[in-house]
């Protein structure tokens, strides 16, 4: 970067020595030269795949690009969705959740029960199932596994809002455990059928949480191969692959793919070209724009809708302005959602309905709530005292209608989504600054609480991410100091019965929105673009991907 | 000659510690916490305490008095440890050596490129005789120096990878996905290159033993080449720490537009997310590249001109 | 750089330097961008008339045309009222961040040249480690450190010239205080601090002005490129390295988003070379 048109001249005058000795950039060039080569014959297949009709094939490779670099191999510690799809392949977890019903069902827990309260959960494992280094996988791994996570602390960030309230694993024969929580967790059945509460070998926990990165050990039906940072993981099949989840195509079989590889490829457009030029066979985040071109050019695209909070405004509710219930309306009002959806997103995507996306469990459509209305917002803006300005601000007291937002960048429409809400935030009269943090600000600026609005969203199938983000004694994102919706949001934990638990969750949507405690404005889709010769490549219920069905014909 | 070698490498390795103070002052003195990044979680809703917090902090040493933390590095780095990123938790020094070949590769190519391009304009400025070709010869570097690297990286991709289909832009494919990098970070390197080539020519073209050369009837081209050349590039080799620590710098942006894996990247990726550690370490390996590519300068230069023993340093 | 040149009186070279310059046409013209560059800055209004922050959503990613000379971008804004709005941030960053280089540095290089022996050797090492890391990775350990905005990257790029300009001021503080004219101007019982003010900064100001016009460009390139990398501007302000980083996901399809803004970047940095070194040659006849 730094260097000058006449960069200084060295200590001595010009030689006048007409003959010049050897070239001193010779080793250099040599070690270049070594360097060169060895990337040209390191570097070669790509996968090739036979051809063949709808009847799914074993054997074959698979490349995927993910958008961001996972962060680690270990599922416990995953936090993106990058880090979790080749996590995720690794373990197995005890249950499985039905994409389309939100049914739990068996994995390698045959069976369950749970108590009335949901303190207790028991799970039976299914027999004869081992760790990659023949481990068993049995009720003492089990134990050892959550009590882990208690160690593991803020590395395992999911898995640990999932226990809250743990108390004990108890070990009550080999297949048989017995989980016990302080309080109601009925939150707890849906998260074991996440990555983060997959299994882990024993001799894996023993390690050093860094370590685990690079050589985590599961039951999964791919093994770890090589996992490098920022560059790619690299997974074989495992052969004796036989227990998995009761959703699968051919759960008593091993993968049908040989190798699963990873690669990290941070540019959309690049992304996008590696796709269409056949150097990857599938790739994850799909820019919105891109999608109609890859289309066209004949190649597959995947969508699902994440489950859990959708893409959303949290006001930070001890601030003056945003205290005010009639500015939070007139905020909601003013975001024209289609009009996001259909300029900076695509028709994959869903504007809110409600507080949760739309494949959340209890999901409950409440669209009358978010309608847009730039007058009744005006009104209300009236109404709370801000008078129009002489620029087209709103005043009160001579102080202007100023929101500060902040947001990160952890999905790219995020930036012109933004700039369109605060052009429509304008047309009524409210100035937003936008106000850009890294991921590790993040946090730290929500706990200073120096904004008016942050912008986010959470992927979980379960209601409960309610409770996660609301709660006081949790994340509390929009700083609510409410006792009935605590206990509200407590209540919905309490109970396992869909019945009882429906109609709480219902209610509990509704009042976010008429309190405004959060602005819902769009659902996340997970857009993957696919070779045409690429199929089964599954959704789990939280939009994640599974490969064990995955074939190439 | 000993002593002068003995200085040149004491030298070398003061300027490396103080190199690694200075880049420990910057990044340790200034605000910011990293541990906050494990617990961000990338973004998602989590729950941690602020015990938790601290035994990490604990755990990486961050909450030693800072002289002490200072020592504690500066021994550890001395034996080869920079530490553990505490993004992922992966040792620095591993992390680098992993992903420095991909850089070398892509900096050789680029370096040879740069050199390749450089050298000719210079030459073919100096050699022609008609004006307008000279003129536009050597404002070429000018361009080439003042066009953003990225933006040249995109054009490349789009033009040549997109639109025509050439040549991949992606990822580590062969040779072929090397050429749209390597001549993106080499063009601004060229650019220096071929300036300073064009000026020690031009001087050399002065020198009475041209002439000479000349009137004992050689060719233009020759001498130009045989002579000229030669001795011109002396000085341009002097530029060749510069250069170095130009390339290095340049595959951050360039590893960046091409989605290439490297050292380059990993910066990017560290500067992101504040893995204090991990900067450290790459600014380092910028130091070092740097030193080294100088003290070669400084222990070469003297075989090819003599008189440099006896005076000061090579500048720069 | 331009340690060996030496300017008395730049005022009196000024008319040839002129007449110099209407033989030059590339001089001129990069005159006249400059002259659009700084106008663009001031008086963005004068250049375009369209909103750079408020688009028309329906009219989004609409190519160059007569209406809209860049085209638009993906929430249907004017590209070219976004350059043109996009000046004046990316200049303020670039005129703090040598100010940044400047200030400090000239005053380092002034008191390490005047005091001479121990105080130069130590100013003069660390003058050297600073050079040894090489630019771009020290601007972003600062922003590691500082975090991210237009201001903060200025900060880091203008910390990192910091070296150079104390380096061009010593070397001339060196070479004024050996000339006759301060030599008699101490002799005549003037002390130190007096005779740095009076004599040797005016004489060695010139060669330390051209060098901030040569560290212009590449300051404007180091912001563009930072900002490009994601650590500059907030949106929705517009500054040009963010605006090339805002078009790259719509390489596919939109090229205009990419290339004008860098086109611009380009042009501005190539005329502000060739005004610096048309200032270098200027003091270097001078002499």
């Amino acid at each position: 970067m730094r260097f000058s048109l006449s960069p200084s001249s060295p200590a001595s005058s010009p030689s006048l020595f007409p003959t010049a000795r050897r070239r001193p950039a010779v080793p250099a060039a040599l070690l270049c030269g070594v360097l060169l080569v060895s990337g040209c014959s390191s570097a070669a297949s790509s996968s090739g795949s036979g051809q063949g009709g709808g009847e799914p094939v074993s054997g074959g490779e698979l490349t995927f690009a993910l958008a961001s670099a996972p962060t680690c191999a270990d599922p416990q510690q995953a936090g993106t969705n990058d880090t979790i799809y080749p996590a995720r392949q690794l373990v197995d977890s005890l249950t499985d959740q039905d994409p389309e019903t939100g049914e739990i069902v068996p994995w390698l827990a045959e069976s369950w029960e749970v108590n009335e309260d949901a303190t207790v959960y028991t799970f039976t494992l299914r027999e004869g199932v081992t760790f990659s280094d023949g481990a068993p996988v049995d009720a003492e791994a089990l134990r050892r596994n959550l009590d882990g996570i208690q160690e593991l602390g803020p590395r395992a960030p999911l898995a640990l809002s999932y226990l809250t309230g743990y108390q004990s694993t108890e070990v009550l024969d080999e297949l048989t455990a017995e989980v016990t929580f302080e309080r109601p967790n009925a939150q707890f059945l849906q998260a074991t059928s996440t990555p983060a509460l997959g299994l882990l070998s024993p001799a894996t926990l023993e390690d050093d949480p860094a370590d685990r990165c690079v050589t985590v050990v599961g039951s999964g039906p791919f093994t770890l191969e090589e996992y490098r940072l920022n560059s790619f993981v690299r997974q074989v099949r495992r052969e004796d692959y036989a227990w998995g989840s009761s959703l699968w195509d051919e759960p008593e079989g091993p993968a049908r793919l040989d190798r699963l590889t990873f690669e990290v490829i941070p540019e959309s457009g690049v992304r996008t070209g590696g796709l269409s030029s056949q150097q990857v066979d599938a790739i994850g985040g799909v820019a919105p724009q891109d999608e109609a071109t890859l289309e066209a050019s004949g190649l597959t695209l995947e969508r699902r809708a994440n489950p859990g909070l959708p893409f959303s405004l949290f006001p930070q509710l001890e601030r003056p302005i945003p205290a005010d219930p009639r500015v939070r309306q007139a905020v909601s009002l003013a975001i024209d959602r289609q009009e996001v959806v259909d300029t900076v997103l695509s028709e994959s995507y869903r504007p809110a309905t409600s507080s949760l996306a739309s494949t959340t469990d209890l999901y409950a459509d409440q669209s009358d709530l978010l309608a847009h209305d730039p007058a009744a917002a005006e009104a209300l803006l009236e109404e709370a005292g801000w008078e129009e300005g002489p620029d087209g601000i709103r005043e009160r007291d001579g102080q202007p209608l100023h929101l500060d937002i902040v947001w990160g960048a952890n999905f790219g429409p995020n930036q012109p989504s933004l700039e369109l809400i605060q052009q429509q935030l304008r047309e009524v009269g409210i100035d937003v600054t936008l106000r850009t943090v890294t991921i590790a600000e993040y946090n730290a600026v929500r706990e200073e609480g120096d904004y008016d609005y942050a912008w986010s969203n959470t992927t979980r199938t379960d209601p409960d991410i309610l409770r996660a983000a609301f709660s006081a004694e949790l994340a509390n994102l929009s700083r609510v100091d409410d006792p009935d919706l605590e206990a509200l949001l407590n209540e919905q934990n309490a109970s396992v019965d869909p019945e009882v638990r429906g109609p709480l969750v219902e209610r509990l949507q509704r009042e976010l929105l008429e309190k405004g405690y959060l602005v819902p404005v769009f659902e996340l889709t997970t857009v993957l673009g696919l070779d045409g010769d690429v199929h089964d490549l599954d959704f789990e219920a939280s939009s994640r991907l599974q490969f064990h069905d995955t074939w190439r014909g | 000659m000993g002593r002068y070698v003995a200085r040149r490498l004491l030298q070398a390795v003061l300027v490396l510690w103080a190199a690694y103070t200075l880049s420990f002052a910057v990044l340790y003195l200034l605000p910011g916490d990293p541990v906050e990044i494990m617990a961000a979680g990338g973004g998602e809703v989590t729950e941690v305490t602020e015990e938790q917090l601290d035994a990490v902090r604990a755990e990486y040493g961050l909450d030693a008095p800072l002289a002490e933390q200072y020592l504690d590095r500066l021994g550890a780095a001395l034996t080869g440890d920079l530490g553990t990123s505490v993004q992922t938790g992966e040792r620095v020094s591993a992390m680098v050596a992993e992903q420095l070949p991909a850089t070398l590769q892509l900096t050789c190519a680029g370096g040879a490129l740069a050199l390749l391009l450089g050298s000719a304009v210079a030459l073919a400025g100096a050699h022609t005789r008609r004006p307008w070709l000279r003129q536009l010869l050597l404002s070429l570097p000018s361009v080439g120096a003042s066009a953003p690297t990225f933006w040249v990286g995109l054009l490349l991709i789009q033009l040549v990878s997109f639109r025509w289909g050439l040549l991949p832009a992606i990822g580590d494919q062969g040779w072929r996905s090397l050429v749209l990098p390597a001549l993106t970070l080499a063009l601004p390197t060229s650019a220096v290159l071929a300036q300073v080539f064009a000026k020690s020519l031009r001087d050399a073209l002065r020198e009475p033993y041209v002439e000479t050369a000349l009137a004992k009837g050689a060719s233009r081209a020759r001498v130009t080449l045989r002579h000229a050349a030669r001795n011109a590039s002396l000085p341009a080799f002097t530029v060749f720490g510069v250069l170095v620590g130009n390339l290095l710098a340049g595959s951050v942006v360039v590893e960046t537009v091409f989605s290439r894996t490297g050292v380059g990247r990993i910066t990017a990726t560290s500067v992101t997310v504040q893995d204090i550690p991990v900067v450290q370490g790459l600014v380092m390996l910028g130091a070092v590249a740097f030193v080294l590519a100088n003290l070669l300068v400084d222990l070469v230069y003297p075989l090819l001109d003599p008189r440099v023993t006896t005076g000061g340093a090579v500048a720069r | 750089m331009t340690s060996e040149t030496l300017e008395r009186s730049p005022a009196a070279a000024w008319p040839s330097r002129a007449r110099a310059a209407l033989r030059a046409p590339g001089l001129v013209l990069s005159v006249v961008l400059l002259v659009l560059v700084g106008l663009a800055a001031l008086a963005p209004g004068l250049l375009t008339g369209q909103d750079p922050l408020t688009g028309v959503p329906a009219d989004k990613l609409l190519p160059p045309s007569l209406e809209h000379p860049f085209g638009t971008d993906q929430l249907g804004r004017d590209l070219l009222s976004r350059t043109v709005h996009g000046t004046a941030p990316t200049l303020r960053a670039a005129l703090l961040a040598i100010a940044i280089g400047l200030v400090p540095g000239s005053l380092l290089g002034l008191l390490a040249g005047a005091a001479g022996g121990v105080v130069d050797d130590v100013l003069m090492r660390v003058a050297d480690v600073l050079l040894a890391i090489p630019g771009l990775l020290l601007s972003l350990a600062l922003i590691t450190a500082l975090g991210f905005g237009t201001t903060r990257v200025a900060v880091a790029v203008g910390a990192v010239s910091i070296a150079g300009f104390a380096r061009v001021m010593r070397a001339q503080v060196l070479r004024v205080r050996e000339s006759d004219y301060v030599e008699a101007a101490h002799a005549s019982g003037t002390r130190w601090p007096g005779v740095l003010l009076r004599h040797v900064l005016p004489g060695a100001w010139g060669p330390v002005v051209v060098f901030a016009a040569v560290e212009f460009g590449t300051v404007v390139l180091a912001i563009s490129s930072l900002s490009f990398l994601g650590y500059g501007a907030v949106p929705p302000e517009p500054e040009w390295g963010s605006l090339v980083a805002g078009g790259r996901d719509y390489l596919a399809t939109s090229w205009w988003l990419t290339t004008l803004p860098g086109l611009t970047i380009a042009l501005t940095v190539l005329a502000a070379n060739r005004i610096a070194r048309a200032l270098d040659r200027g003091t270097g006849e001078a002499l």
